[in-house]
This record gives structure tokens, C-alpha cells and sequence, in this order.
């Protein structure tokens, strides 16, 4: 940590611990506004469904502060079954360990919330291809949509592009240089990181980041932050990017 | 002439033996005569016997008498008279002197037929079995008296076709006989793989070739429908004789208004260009076109140098521009309905950060474009069709000059929706702006956003048939839709609905809210949904495991309600089929009142415009409860017709609606008035029969067409008649005048 980080970090600190009940009240006040977007987080039986607890917040304050996308700042948790699962179209998932198969309701919830305009981020907090959370979640997907596979990404994909003009993605480590998702139709409704965003996004109480990224450092935390971003206005825009209007600005922008 | 004949065919042996007989039998009356008398009356007896015996052998050879009668007979001969429409054109090109209009084809033709010390029917009538027809689209039997009253008034000669009729229905050895101009228009335009004609065709040709000076559109060909903004291509083809050297202008025009022209240099006799026209329409509904020739010095035919047509202008697909404050779940479920809809062409522009926002990288590494105002407001939104402000407030983003651009639109006929949100309505600042009086809600500017509601979505008297909100064609199904619809918590609380409110906001309250409402402002129609949450109708009905095709069809449904598609419109002319002149047309259009129930009580205001553009105000009636209307009109001449109803009720207008029509003689008589010898020849000449022009027509060649069916057929017959002298009463009474006088002589002389 060089000089100027260190001053940085203190003074946030300082600053923090002196607002907290302004903060939470300002907080309070932020939810009284409308919330168009809620980050939800899956629980599920078994494994770690939340290494990261405190991952979302930092995330929700950078996507207010660069978009104008009002959202809630606390996460929701919520499990396959509970009665208002279909109220965040915005479901993120996430993991180190193996966990328990879903119960065949749980799956059929699954099925219709992805196949209906649904949105669910997998983030593999462990990062080990084939094992813990990686081989739960490709068992369970492929109960969810049979015959359906992770597929990567391509370069040019919406998602990579709803908000930033993302060249390469982040995460506390690069275990893959590119996404996989799950394509219904003309939209891809399921994405798969193995590089923990979370671990990327997760700031402790005193706004300490939690985990450092490696290979990339900061920079690649801000691809992390900027990655789920644009998950974010994926969901919610679809395919909006790949619309006439903005192909020739964006075609022109990469080029540069 | 009588002759007399021996027919008998008994052999001459058995005569023989017959005479042998006789002799013997008379030598032994003889010789016993002489016994009992004197030599004198024995041998007049045995001469009396003798007469009867030679009259008996002499009937042994059958003795006839033979009569040959000479018999002149009346030969079949069916003429033909073409009366198609075609006939009243000038038989010949060259000018009259003192500028007086030619004859007409058929007056020639009446002219030789009828003139003259000895007319040619008369003579016709007096040497053959004589069966007079009119030709034109079918064969009319008339008599020769009533040649003088013949016109030209047939829409079609179907020549070919009723030659073959009239061929069928002839006696055999007779023949027909044609005066025509050879235009033909039935299914069959040349001989090729017709039958031979089984008599002889003489063929007269009425009208000249030479000199003949026409100028045509001879085809057209253009699309009945076309998409607006996209062009579309006329083909046409031009033909013209007698005008070598000369230059033709071609006029393309919609209505009056001229589109385009074309010249053609006219290089050859006859003479044959196709070209090509083209139109980008860019209104929508039904339009009349024409293409048109100037008359040309020395003419004949003048009616054949324009044709009309019309084409239907439709949109290929809705073009929705939607305009979202933010990403958001509404956006994205609207995205999804409008998207999938193959009907609907979707522009979206969603403004992902506020002016207040900042950013971490250079604007390069962003996807975001600047949203073009100028090109939007200014030059794009008269393409669009409905134009969506989906929680967008345009404070932030552009000067309210430009939803004075808006308010035109929606005036000029096209479609405004405001979803509701922290920017929409009130909140977003329209209560000051120039849509306050465009939308279909009343604006105050005290009007809130307010969330935490649980509302349900009460469909109204109004909304229960409207299309936007009938979701399922059975009332009691569709309203049991909208209870099941899952509850809003987002609401925008307006003053008041100005339009027809569809949907209340059901919060438990008396005071249910207006929660949908549609109005119209202009020519346009405005829709209000006063909530961002309508995604929930879709999303959380998937939860609960309803499906989601609801909020799919309410958003399609509006979307075709705001661009006025034709199937949503209150007051529909039913198509009007293709109609001859003449014939009575039944216009029938269908009225809806404003809740979309049928009215039987409407008034309905029914114009039609003909080809002279002058108006007749045609009176309907209602045929049922079920607002179908009916008006009787009768078109009198041929060309595009255009319809025009409007509907009210208790002074209130329920909308508009027009179409237009065809009335063309099926046809095309007149199209081409060119004489077509060539095929009179053809006939003639396939049938053995003979071809003539009706200039060359005289007693000689009468005589000539009378040698050539003579040869085929002769006029004359003898009849042979045979009596036999044995069947007459003359034998038998001679043979019992001399038995008589013998037995007379017997008893005298006492032998009895």
C-alpha cells in the first residue's frame, strides 16, 4: 500500500466511523426513495451460500453513483421457495463449497424464473474448476435447463458492454479470463464467474476491502465492480445494446 | 317428268311358262266353245279371255310409271354480328371531310348489311336458312328487322369462344358468317389449342389497321398493397400506332397531384415501351393512382390512355420509440412484449446516467451515446408510430420546446404513452408542460409518486370492452384475468382521468384512482398507465405460476390501439370487392361506441367520391344490434371509387374511417380499339372459309361467298318417285270389264 492509498484509507475511516448514525440514517432516507433495483442473493442448503456477506452494499453505491439506477443498498436474501423470489428479477448465487441438490420445486422455480425474463449470476467464490461450488452449480443447471450448457461468452456480448466497454473482466482472482452463460433465446439469462466478484466488491465495517485481487491489484477490482455493473443493467436492459442505434458509437469507441 | 318403266323381277322362264300356260288353256276354251257354239262368238269369246290373260302376263313384269322432281333448297348460314364496345370506335382512321366523326365499326357493318335497292339481310334471309346472332360476351339470337337497332354496348367479345358455340348449334353443311373488328377478349386471345371449327368461317373485317393512330397504357402492373416509406414500382407498358417520330409525355400522379413524368421517343410503327415508376407513399390507407398519356393529334381512342389504380399504403411494422429515465424492471418487460412482437419495429433509447452521476473511466470506455434530440424531435418522430415515455422526465435531458414536437405528432395521428415513476407525470414535471393538455389525465402539479401501495387493478365498465384491456374475448374470463392480475406498489396519483378510464387502482378505498386511461388528442390517441410496476402483471404472475402472456397482450394490444391499426378502429368499412358499372354495391362498415360495444343507434355519415371526385352522400341503415350499417350504391361508370364514413353518437364523434373501391368492366374492351384482321384471316383460313374487308365487300364477292358454299353444300336435290301401274285401279277395273263383258256374252249366248 503506497502513501496516498494509506492517507485515503484513513481518512474514509475517520470519516465513517464519525457519520455512522448519519449513514444510517442518510441510508434510511436513500430507501425511502423508489428502489428500482434490488440485489438478491440466493440461500441454499448446504456448502456456503454467503462468503461474502458484505459484498453488495459497496456494489449498490457504486452502481447509484456512476448510473442512474436507484437501488437498495442492503441485499436480499432470499430462498428458491419464498413467496416473493419473483419480485427481484435480479437473483446472484454464490459459493465456495459443494451444497445440497435443489428439491424439485426449487428447480422448477428456477426453470420458470430464468426462462420467463428472470436474470440469476452464478460467482464462484472458491474458484476450483470441477469442485465445491463450481461442480454444485453445473449439476444443478443442468437439472434447470437440460441439454443447456455454460457456454463462454463472446468479446462482443451485450453483457460486456451494457454500461462500460469491458475489454476484460475481474474478480479477487483470474481464474478465467471470460464469462460462460446460458443463452434462452436471443438473451442470456444466466452468467457464470469464476473469479469471486464478491470477494472483489466485499469491504469490511470501516470500508476496508476484504480481499486483495490478484494478479491485477485495484484495477482489476474495478473491473470486478464494473463487471457487475454491467450484469446489472444487463438484466435490466437485455439486449439493448446490441440495438442498430448503438452498434456503429460502440464499433466506433472500440476501435480507438 | 314421268317415264314409264318395267320393274318386275319375276325371271323370264317363269313368264314363259306363264304365257305356255295361258295358250293351252285358252286353245281348250276354244276347242269346248266350239262345241257348243257357232265359230263367231267362240272366238270373240276366247279373244275377251285373251285380253284378260294378256293384261295378267303383262303385270307379270311390274309396269311403273317414274317421276323425277327437281328440289332447290335453302343452305343453313349463321351470322354473326360483333356489338362489343369496341365496335362504336371509328372504322376508319382517316378524317371525314367538314370535320364531321367518322362511322363507327358497327354502322359500317349496318350500313352493308341493310343498304341498297335489295338489302344483303334481305337477300341473306331469301337465298339461305338464315340465324341471325349479336356477339359479345355471349351469343343473343335477334331477327333481321331489328340489324337497324344494333349498338356497340357489349363490355366483351369473347369471339373464339363463341364461335365455337355458334359452330356447334349450325346444322352441318352450313357455314357462319362474322362481321367483326377481331378484338377479342375472352379466356382464349389466339386459335392456339382451340378445336378446328367443323364449318367453314367467313370472316368480314370492319375497321382499318392503316393509318390507325393510338397511344396506350396496355399493361399495368402494380402492388395492391405497399408499406409506407418504402418504395414501390408501377410496371407499365406503352403501346402506340401511328405515331412514328413523335415524343409521348407519361404522367404518374396520386389523385391530382403529379408524381412523376416520363417521355418516350416513339421509334417505330407499332411501337412498344416498358418503363418502370416508382412512388415512396408516406401516408398510411388507401390511395388511387393514375398513369396517364396526353391525347394525341388524330387519335382515335382516347379513353385508353390513362389507367387507375390503387394501392393500399400499410405500415410494415409499429415503430415504437420509447424513451426510459433509467434502467428498470418496466423497461425491461416492456422490451421483452415489444420485441417479441413481430409486428412492432422497437427504438430505445434508456438513459443510463444522470447528468449528476459521475464516472471512473474516460467517456470512450463507455457504451453510452449521446441521445441525438435534434434527429429525434425534429427530423425521426413523424416515423414513428406511438412514442413511449416510460418514467422519463424530460427536465433533465432537453428544453420542453421539443414536446411541443410531441404534442404535434399526437396531434398529426400518432400514439403517446406515459408509463408512471418517480419521473413521469406530476413528478416528472409535465403538469408545466406542453403534454399537460395531450395526455389523458389531468395534470395540477400536486400529483404524487407514492410506493408501499398494494394495488389492484380494477377494470371499469369501459375497460371491460375496450381492446386495450380485453384480454380474453369472454367477458367473465377476461375479468377473472385482471383479478388475478398481482397487485402494484408503485402508483402515480393523477387529479383526475380526462379520457376513458379503463383500470382503476383498487386499494381498498372508495376512492379507486385511475390507474388506465386513454384519450385522444388530434388524430392521435394517448394512453396513461399511472404506475412503473405493469412488469409485475408479467414477472410475479410467472411466480404464482399464471403465465405472463397478460401483460404481453395488454402491452401489444395498446400498442395497436395507439397506432390506430385498422382492427382497433370504432368505425371499419368492410372491403368492397371489385364491382362493374351497373351493378349495385352494398357498402357495409361496422360501429363501435367508445366502450367498444356495438351501437345500432349511431348516426353514420357514408360519402363516395367517383372518378369525377364529385361527392354522393349515401344514406345506410342499421342491419342489426351487432352496429353493422349497410348503404346501396350504384356506381355508373368505371374507375376508383373512394368511401368515406364517419360515425357519431348523441353529437359525439366515434371516428372515421375510408377506403376506396374498383368498378371496371372485367373486360378491358376498349383498352385496345387496334383492328385485328390477322385473326379474322387466321379463322378463315383454318376453317376452309374465306376472309374479306367489309371496304371490299360487294355483290361480287356475295356471289363469291355463295359459289364457295354452294361447292360445299348444293342448293339443289332430285326426288325420284316410282308408282306401279299394279297398285292403281285401272288393271283391275279393265280385267273386270272384260270378265264382265264375257259373262254378259255367255249369258246372252246361253252358255249360262
Amino acid at each position: 500500500m503506497d502513501r496516498r492509498n494509506f492517507i485515503c484509507l484513513l481518512s474514509r475511516s475517520l470519516v465513517t466511523a464519525a457519520l455512522w448514525p448519519r449513514l444510517g440514517q442518510a441510508a434510511d432516507a436513500k430507501d425511502k426513495r423508489p428502489i428500482q433495483f434490488t440485489f438478491a442473493q440466493v440461500k441454499y442448503r448446504g456448502g456456503d451460500w454467503n462468503p461474502h456477506p458484505l459484498a453488495v452494499t459497496p456494489l449498490m453505491e457504486e452502481l447509484m453513483l456512476r448510473t442512474s439506477v436507484e437501488a437498495a443498498t442492503a441485499r436480499r436474501e432470499v430462498s428458491l421457495t419464498d413467496r416473493d423470489l419473483f419480485s427481484y428479477p435480479f437473483l446472484y448465487i454464490t459459493g465456495k463449497y459443494e451444497f445440497e441438490p435443489f428439491s424439485q420445486d426449487e428447480i422448477d422455480v428456477l426453470r420458470r424464473f430464468v426462462s420467463y425474463g428472470g436474470f440469476l449470476l452464478i460467482d464462484d467464490a472458491l474458484g476450483q474448476a470441477g469442485y465445491g461450488f463450481d461442480k454444485a452449480m453445473r449439476r444443478e443447471m443442468l437439472r434447470v435447463l437440460p441439454g443447456s450448457e455454460f457456454k463462454r461468452l463472446p468479446s462482443g456480448h451485450a453483457a460486456l458492454r451494457s454500461y462500460y466497454l469491458m475489454r476484460r473482466i475481474g474478480g479477487v482472482r483470474m481464474v478465467n479470463s471470460f464469462l460462460e452463460g446460458i443463452n434462452v433465446g436471443n438473451s442470456t439469462p444466466v452468467i457464470y464467474c469464476q473469479n469471486d466478484l464478491g470477494g472483489a466488491w466485499e469491504r469490511d465495517q470501516l470500508g476496508k476491502w476484504t480481499n486483495p485481487c490478484t494478479p491485477g491489484g485495484e484495477e482489476q477490482r474495478r473491473d470486478a465492480f464494473h463487471l457487475g455493473i454491467n450484469l446489472i443493467l444487463y438484466a435490466m436492459t437485455e439486449n439493448y445494446k446490441d440495438d442498430l442505434i448503438h452498434v456503429p458509437f460502440i464499433r466506433k469507441r472500440l476501435t480507438r | 317428268m314421268k317415264d314409264f318403266y318395267l320393274i318386275g323381277n319375276l325371271p323370264g322362264w317363269v313368264i314363259g311358262l306363264a304365257v305356255l300356260g295361258v295358250v293351252a288353256l285358252l286353245a281348250q276354251q276354244f276347242i269346248s266353245l266350239k262345241r257348243r257354239l257357232a265359230i263367231g262368238p267362240s272366238t270373240f269369246l276366247v279373244l275377251l279371255r285373251t285380253c284378260v290373260y294378256s293384261v295378267l302376263i303383262f303385270f307379270l313384269f311390274g309396269p311403273a310409271i317414274v317421276e323425277n322432281r327437281v328440289a332447290r333448297l335453302r343452305p343453313p348460314l349463321t351470322v354473326l354480328i360483333d356489338t362489343s364496345e369496341s365496335m362504336a370506335f371509328p372504322a376508319s382512321p382517316k378524317p371525314m371531310p367538314e370535320g364531321k366523326p367518322g362511322k363507327s365499326r358497327i354502322d359500317l357493318v349496318k350500313e352493308k348489311l341493310l343498304d341498297g335497292k335489295e338489302s344483303l339481310i334481305h337477300k341473306l334471309s331469301r337465298d339461305y336458312d338464315l340465324r341471325l346472332y349479336r356477339l359479345g360476351t355471349s351469343l343473343e339470337p335477334i331477327s333481321p328487322d331489328s340489324v337497324g337497332q344494333l349498338k356497340a354496348t357489349d363490355q366483351g367479345s369473347r369471339i373464339l369462344e363463341l364461335l365455337q358455340v355458334a359452330a356447334k348449334e349450325a346444322p352441318p353443311q352450313s357455314a357462319l358468317l362474322i362481321f367483326s373488328d377481331g378484338i377479342t377478349n375472352g379466356d382464349k386471345k389466339t386459335l392456339d389449342g382451340s378445336p378446328a371449327l367443323p364449318i367453314p368461317v367467313f370472316a368480314v373485317d370492319v375497321g382499318e389497321t392503316e393509318g390507325f393512330t393510338d397511344a396506350r397504357i396496355a399493361d399495368l402492373r402494380a402492388p395492391e398493397f405497399a408499406f409506407r416509406g418504402r418504395e414501390f414500382k408501377v410496371d407499365l407498358t406503352i403501346q402506340a400506332s401511328g405515331l412514328k417520330g413523335k415524343t409521348i409525355p407519361v404522367y404518374f400522379n396520386r389523385g391530382k397531384n403529379l408524381i412523376t413524368s416520363r417521355t418516350m421517343n416513339v421509334d417505330a410503327d407499332p411501337f412498344e415501351q416498358k418503363i418502370t415508376l416508382s412512388f415512396t407513399p408516406r401516408d398510411l390507407g388507401p390511395h388511387s393512382f393514375n398513369v396517364a398519356i396526353p391525347n394525341q393529334p388524330g387519335e382515335q381512342i382516347t379513353g385508353n390512355n390513362q389507367k387507375e389504380f390503387k394501392v393500399d399504403v400499410q405500415r410494415d411494422k409499429i415503430r415504437v420509440l420509447t424513451l426510459s429515465g433509467s434502467p428498470a424492471w418496466n423497461y425491461r418487460f416492456l422490451r421483452m412484449a415489444l420485441k417479441q412482437d413481430p409486428l412492432i419495429e422497437l427504438v430505445s433509447f434508456v438513459f443510463l446516467r444522470t447528468p449528476t452521476d459521475s464516472v471512473d473511466v474516460p467517456e470512450n470506455q463507455l457504451s453510452l451515446i449521446p441521445f441525438p434530440i435534434d434527429d429525434i424531435f425534429l427530423e425521426e418522430l413523424k416515423n414513428f408510430d406511438v412514442v413511449v415515455f416510460d418514467d422519463f422526465s424530460h427536465r433533465a435531458y432537453f428544453n420542453p420546446v421539443y414536446l411541443d414536437r410531441v404534442k404535434e405528432f399526437v396531434r398529426d395521428g400518432g400514439g403517446l404513452v406515459m408509463f408512471g415513476g418517480s419521473r413521469a407525470f406530476d413528478a416528472g414535471g409535465y403538469a408545466d408542460s406542453s403534454l399537460k393538455e395531450v395526455l389523458p389525465v389531468e395534470l395540477d402539479g400536486k400529483g404524487s409518486y407514492q410506493t408501499q401501495a398494494t394495488l389492484r387493478p380494477v377494470l371499469t365498465a369501459s375497460g371491460k370492452a375496450h381492446p386495450v384491456t380485453r384480454l380474453l374475448p369472454d367477458p367473465k374470463a377476461n375479468e377473472e384475468a385482471w383479478n388475478k392480475m398481482p397487485p402494484l406498489t408503485a402508483f402515480n396519483r393523477v387529479r383526475a382521468a380526462r379520457g376513458e378510464t379503463l383500470l382503476t387502482a383498487g386499494d381498498g378505498t372508495a376512492d379507486n384512482a385511475p390507474l388506465l386511461t386513454v384519450g385522444r388528442f388530434g388524430k392521435g390517441r394517448t394512453l396513461a398507465l399511472m404506475s412503473d410496476e405493469a412488469w409485475r402483471w408479467n414477472f410475479i404472475a410467472v411466480g404464482n405460476r399464471e403465465t405472463p402472456q397478460n401483460h404481453l397482450k395488454l402491452i401489444r394490444q395498446a400498442v395497436r390501439w395507439l397506432a390506430q391499426e385498422p382492427s382497433f378502429e370504432q368505425v371499419q368499412i368492410r372491403p368492397i370487392p371489385l364491382s362493374r358499372p351497373g351493378e349495385k354495391v352494398a357498402i357495409k362498415l361496422r360501429v363501435l361506441k367508445d366502450d367498444f360495444t356495438p351501437t345500432a343507434q349511431a348516426s353514420v355519415q357514408l360519402r363516395v367520391m367517383g372518378p369525377d371526385g364529385d361527392p354522393v352522400i349515401v344514406s345506410t341503415t342499421a342491419d342489426s344490434e351487432e352496429g353493422e350499417y349497410t348503404g346501396d350504391f350504384t356506381p355508373t361508370k368505371d374507375g376508383s371509387y373512394r368511401v368515406e364514413a364517419e360515425a357519431s353518437l348523441a353529437g359525439k364523434s366515434l371516428g372515421k374511417d375510408k377506403t376506396s373501391f374498383s368498378v371496371a368492366f372485367p373486360y378491358g374492351e376498349t383498352d385496345d380499339g387496334r383492328p385485328r384482321p390477322e385473326l379474322l384471316k387466321k379463322i378463315a383460313e383454318t376453317s376452309h372459309g374465306a376472309f374479306f374487308s367489309i371496304h371490299d365487300w360487294n355483290e361480287k364477292t356475295f356471289d363469291q361467298m355463295k359459289a364457295k358454299l354452294e361447292s360445299q353444300a348444293p342448293s339443289q336435290i332430285v326426288e325420284r318417285r316410282q308408282t306401279r301401274l299394279w297398285s292403281t285401279l285401272w288393271p283391275f277395273a279393265l280385267v273386270l270389264v272384260l270378265l264382265g263383258v264375257e259373262w254378259w256374252m255367255r249369258r246372252t249366248w246361253g252358255l249360262i
